[in-house]
């Protein structure tokens, strides 16, 4: 497994638990009747430095585990083509993102047809970020795939 | 690989076991790509770039024609 393999691992294992994290709260406000304006701008804060800080150490987390597993394997120092990101990474990384843009577009259009449903903003930007987590976690799965089939 | 029929094959592992049994660690390091691309290459699911199959021919001190090849009868994944 390469270092752009691990990151996007990580990556996926992280958005996975954000958005559990974010469907509990969510549920939790709509069972307790408390799915009002403040309550959900602090989960979206919280999602957003989440997303933030899980980003960054994500990739730190993954830099120094494919380190550790590599020195472990082979009692050298990783060389420098271990961090290489070569032009099938790149090609992998956009097939990913163009899923990723797809889900969340559809994801908008969802949203958008909650107004139609008469439904207050709240529910449209609480599905808004839900179709964002979750475009990420499926342009993350695809790009996986991708990887094992090869390109 | 590319749509319809015909594949493009490669012989990448020989030329290896030809060339001082190089690793396939060391064609990555020497071309500038993952040792994971050159196992994609090896297995024919990934096609690479001109610039990448003209760099794995120099480090296998061969021709390009002799690491790459087009089969127009074959069937493309």
């Amino acid at each position: 497994m390469s270092m752009q393999q691990r990151n996007t691992v990580v990556t996926l294992v992280s958005f996975l638990l954000i958005l559990s994290f974010f469907c509990v709260r969510v549920f939790q406000m709509v069972q307790t009747a408390t799915f009002i304006a403040p309550n959900v701008f602090r989960l979206w804060i919280i999602i957003a430095i989440a997303v933030v800080a899980m980003s960054i150490l994500g990739s730190i987390l993954a830099q120094i585990t494919s380190a550790i597993i590599y020195t472990a394997r082979t009692n050298e120092a990783p060389p420098d083509a271990e961090w290489l990101e070569d032009e099938r990474d790149k090609l992998i990384q956009l097939k990913g993102t163009r899923v990723t843009y797809i889900v969340a577009s559809l994801g908008s259009f969802i949203a958008m047809l909650t107004f139609v449903l008469n439904r207050p903003p709240l529910v449209m930007f609480t599905f808004l970020i839900a179709s964002g987590l979750v475009a990420q976690i499926l342009g993350d799965v695809y790009r996986l795939v991708r990887y094992s089939r090869g390109v | 690989m590319g749509k319809g029929k015909g594949q493009i094959h490669n012989n990448i592992r020989t030329l290896r076991f030809h060339h001082n049994e190089m690793t396939q660690t060391d064609l990555a390091a020497q071309v500038g790509v993952t040792r994971q691309t050159i196992i994609a290459i090896e297995q024919g699911k990934y096609s690479p770039s001109l610039e990448v199959a003209f760099r794995i021919a120099l480090a296998l001190g061969v021709q390009l024609n002799e690491v790459f090849w087009y089969d127009p009868e074959g069937d493309a994944e």
